[in-house]
């Protein structure tokens, strides 16, 4: 098969001892039902519970090559990223199968479930993993007709960084009825200065934190209504960091948010 | 007795010989002195010690009656004007600019230049021929015009004693004898001057008193003529010379070849 | 001819704080600029007025701050090559806010005070370690310690940023590049009375300073006290490098170029070139910082970034004129 690099890789049968290398796929491999393959994830790699049981190698972005090989993997999942080609290039070398992925959208989800399936021996699952998630959010989608309030996803704010459409929240986002007010920036996420951020003058701001954000007591943040006015979103799920299968469940809590905002 | 050194003894760190071996040295108004010696005998040495550049190990200075500690920079700066051998020049200003900068011990810290500073500038570029150069940038002189420039400078400080270190190095027949004559019409108005300098016929004929080092220690001290004897030069030149005289009394050194 | 420079230098100071005030995200007429100014109702009159005058206002100070610095480093160590950031300073400002970011603190005035306090311990070590036999100041001493702690504060930031997690990482190496992101009235005054102290210290030492610049030993002879100007000069310029570090990061550029570009049209004698260069500094530093945030609306490019690309080739133009 063809990974996201453009390489090839091919596995005779399919993998037995599985190094996945970020939380997204490590998250799938246990959603498909083959957890028990896996020999090595990172150390960010925290969901489900379960994934705490298995070898903690280290980074993923770069990843620690000797601890990676020391599990004797015959599948390494990799985030694609010009951080990893050395290492897939030296996990190949070494005999194991390597793919290189791209897992930052929602549609990532569904076509990599179909993708690591098979590799993993659970190609039903894979598959039906996929077809549910689709459907699922297939039922959850709103009208296009409809109000949508104007959201800022606000991911750091020293300097103020916007998440944008490139995203898989901003992604999130729409699905739950939001706007995103940055959605001309096509990057996953952007700088952007307070004035900006002020004429667009979102209705509601998406932080992470819990209880006011430290920047609200800025005087140079009131000048944007949504912060003299408090208007906060809390959501520090950690599912609304990476694509994953918990998907429509984080779409509908932020759907839930977005109604009682009253926006 | 504009400057006095008695007794001075200094050692540089790590040398286990001193580079002065108390060495007394007296600067008066009016009068020419020049330091001679052969190369690491202590000229230079002594003249940092006269300034406090070099901490002593033995031995005092006093300027004017008071002793050298006891001045601060900017009352030293009016009454001492000093012309090192060489100075690197970092950002390079106008002559005038650099000039004007003799006058800082004589100005406040905002106060801008006052008539009498526009006057001793002008003066200090005549007496050190360097007027026409005045709007010359420094670092577009050659060795001579820069040494003459800084002669100007430390005279526009409207010193009473002048101690210059071989000011005569880069200049050529005509700009050595100009310093001369100006460090001796100087004496002839009053200001001391102490003069390091490897030229010793010209010393002889122009300095009132001399002193000749060695080894950090004074070897003979006196008038030209008591000083330059052939025997004592050839000894701590370590080279035979001969001494004749000029038309003003004045002895000359000449150093004789292998065969002479 | 004096005083013309200075008319066009005020000029172009002006042009840039204008094309400060009404270049941004949000383009704003020079009309609806002025109603703005004048009148707190009018539309754009909150962004104008709460957000784009401070902003121009810090950059002026921050610009002009950092490049008086520079101008007066490099009398200090009598070196042309110095910037306000040589003395490791900036290396221990972005240590202290690396620390208060990995930490998630969350006072939204912790990271900016904790880059004070990591300079201005930074600026204390490297001048005690500068003090030769416990007295002197020696320049060399000076930069090599500067050196040597902007190589360890930047390897203890290394060190950090490989331990926490991606999103930190990220927003360590935003804050790092610098911008005048928190600008607001309060951040304009506070940087106000806390740079008019150093600021005044080096416009008193200008005259000292031509005299440092020519070495000690002139220095000494010609009246001054060596060792008292390169005090006052190392902790005033270190006091404002730390102020405008901890407000802005560490933004590059500002501090080595205009002080050169300066130099060259005003000569180097600091009573006229220090009013000159923090001017011009200033200016600059809007200019930049207002392309920052117009090339690419909405996003903003880090001001770093645009002090190198506009002034590198300014001063490329500034060398072959007068070389020419």
């Amino acid at each position: 098969m063809v990974d996201d690099a453009g390489d090839t890789t091919r596995l005779a049968q399919p993998a037995s001892r599985v190094v996945s290398l970020s939380p997204a796929t490590t998250e799938l491999i246990f959603a498909v039902g083959a957890g028990d393959r896996l020999v090595g994830r990172t150390r960010w790699c925290d969901y489900p519970d379960a994934a705490r049981t298995v070898p903690d190698v280290g980074d993923g972005l770069p990843p620690n090559v000797e601890s990676v090989l020391a599990q004797h993997p015959d599948l390494v999942l990799l985030y694609r990223s010009p951080q990893n080609v050395d290492a897939a290039e030296r996990f190949r070398a070494a005999g194991s199968a390597v793919l290189q992925l791209d897992f930052n959208h929602l549609s990532d989800v569904s076509r990599l479930a179909r993708l690591l399936g098979p590799l993993v021996g659970r190609a039903g699952e894979g598959d039906s993993l996929a077809a549910a998630l689709e459907q699922e959010l297939a039922r959850i989608q709103l009208p296009p007709e409809g109000h949508r309030p104007t959201v800022l996803i606000l991911a750091w704010d020293q300097p103020p960084m916007a998440i944008g459409a490139g995203s898989f929240q901003s992604e999130i986002l729409a699905l739950a009825g939001g706007r995103n007010v940055f959605e001309d920036i096509a990057a996953p996420s952007a700088t952007v200065s307070i004035e900006a951020i002020a004429a667009r003058d979102p209705a509601l701001i998406l932080v992470s934190d819990t209880g006011t954000p430290g920047f609200a007591r800025r005087p140079e943040w009131n000048v944007v209504t949504a912060v003299r006015e408090r208007r906060f979103l809390h959501v520090n799920t950690p599912a609304f960091g990476r694509p994953s299968p918990r998907a429509p469940a984080l779409v509908l809590e932020l759907r839930g948010l977005l109604n009682r905002s009253g926006q | 007795m504009i400057i006095r050194g008695a007794g001075l003894v200094l050692r540089y760190p790590g040398v286990a010989a001193p580079a002065l071996a108390g060495v007394s040295v007296a600067l008066d108004k009016g009068e020419l002195v020049a330091v001679v010696g052969p190369n690491g005998s202590g000229k230079t040495t002594l003249l940092r010690a006269l300034l406090g550049s070099q901490h002593l190990e033995a031995g005092a200075v006093e300027v004017e009656g008071r002793p050298l500690e006891q001045w601060r920079p900017r009352e030293l700066a009016r009454v001492v004007g000093v012309v090192t051998q060489r100075e690197e020049i970092l950002f390079s200003l106008t002559v005038r600019e650099t000039v004007e900068l003799g006058r800082y011990a004589h100005l406040g810290p905002l106060a801008g230049p006052r008539d009498t500073d526009h006057t001793a500038v002008a003066q200090a570029l005549q007496r050190a021929d360097v007027f026409g150069l005045a709007e010359r940038r420094t670092d577009t002189l050659s060795g001579g015009e820069w040494q003459r420039v800084r002669v100007a400078r430390a005279l526009a400080q409207n010193p009473r004693a002048l101690l210059l270190d071989e000011p005569t190095v880069a200049l050529d027949i005509r700009h050595e004898m100009e310093v001369f004559e100006l460090v001796r019409k100087l004496a002839g108005q009053g200001i001391g001057t102490l003069l390091v300098t490897h030229h010793l016929n010209l010393a002889a004929r122009y300095a009132d008193r001399m002193l000749l080092l060695n080894r950090g220690s004074v070897v003979a001290e006196g008038t030209p003529a008591e000083v330059l004897r052939s025997e004592v030069v050839s000894a701590v030149f370590e080279w035979r010379v001969a001494v004749t005289s000029w038309c003003d009394g004045a002895p000359q050194i000449v150093p004789l070849k292998p065969g002479e | 001819m004096m005083r013309a420079r200075w008319i066009w230098l005020s000029l172009l100071t002006l042009g840039a704080l204008s094309a400060g005030l009404s270049l941004g995200a949000t383009p704003i007429s020079i009309g609806a600029l002025w109603a703005g100014l004048k009148d707190p109702a009018a539309d754009a009159a909150p962004i104008i007025r709460e957000l784009r005058l401070p902003r121009v206002l810090l950059g002026f100070l921050v610009g002009g701050g950092l490049a008086v610095s520079g101008a007066v480093l490099q009398a200090l160590v009598r070196n042309p090559l110095a910037d306000p950031f040589v003395l490791g300073i900036s290396g221990g400002a972005t240590l202290g806010a690396v620390v208060a970011i990995s930490a998630g603190l969350s006072s939204p005035w912790a990271v900016p005070f904790a880059a004070f306090v990591g300079a201005l311990v930074t600026l204390l070590l490297v001048y005690r370690l500068s003090l030769v036999a416990g007295r002197r100041l020696d320049s060399n001493v000076l930069l090599l310690a500067g050196v040597v702690a902007s190589s360890f504060t930047m390897a203890l930031v290394t060190a950090i940023l490989m331990l926490v997690d991606a999103t930190r990482l990220q927003n360590s190496f935003r804050w790092m590049l610098g911008g005048l992101w928190s600008a607001s009235w309060t951040t304009v005054l506070m940087f106000a009375l806390y740079a008019i102290v150093p600021l005044g210290v080096l416009l008193s030492q200008a005259r000292s300073l031509d005299l440092l610049a020519l070495g000690e030993e002139p220095a000494r002879h010609l009246g001054a006290d060596p060792e008292r100007v390169k005090r006052l000069a190392y902790l005033a310029t270190g006091f404002l490098t730390a102020v405008a570090v901890a407000t802005s990061g560490a933004i590059g550029f500002v501090g080595l170029l205009v002080p050169h570009a300066v130099r060259r049209l005003w000569g180097p004698l600091h009573a006229p070139l220090l009013p000159a260069v923090f001017l011009a500094g200033g200016g600059f530093l809007v200019l930049a910082d207002a392309l920052a945030r117009s090339i690419a609306p909405p996003v903003e490019l880090p001001v770093g970034v645009v002090t190198a690309l506009v002034g590198v080739p300014l001063f490329a133009i500034l060398l072959r004129r007068r070389l020419a």
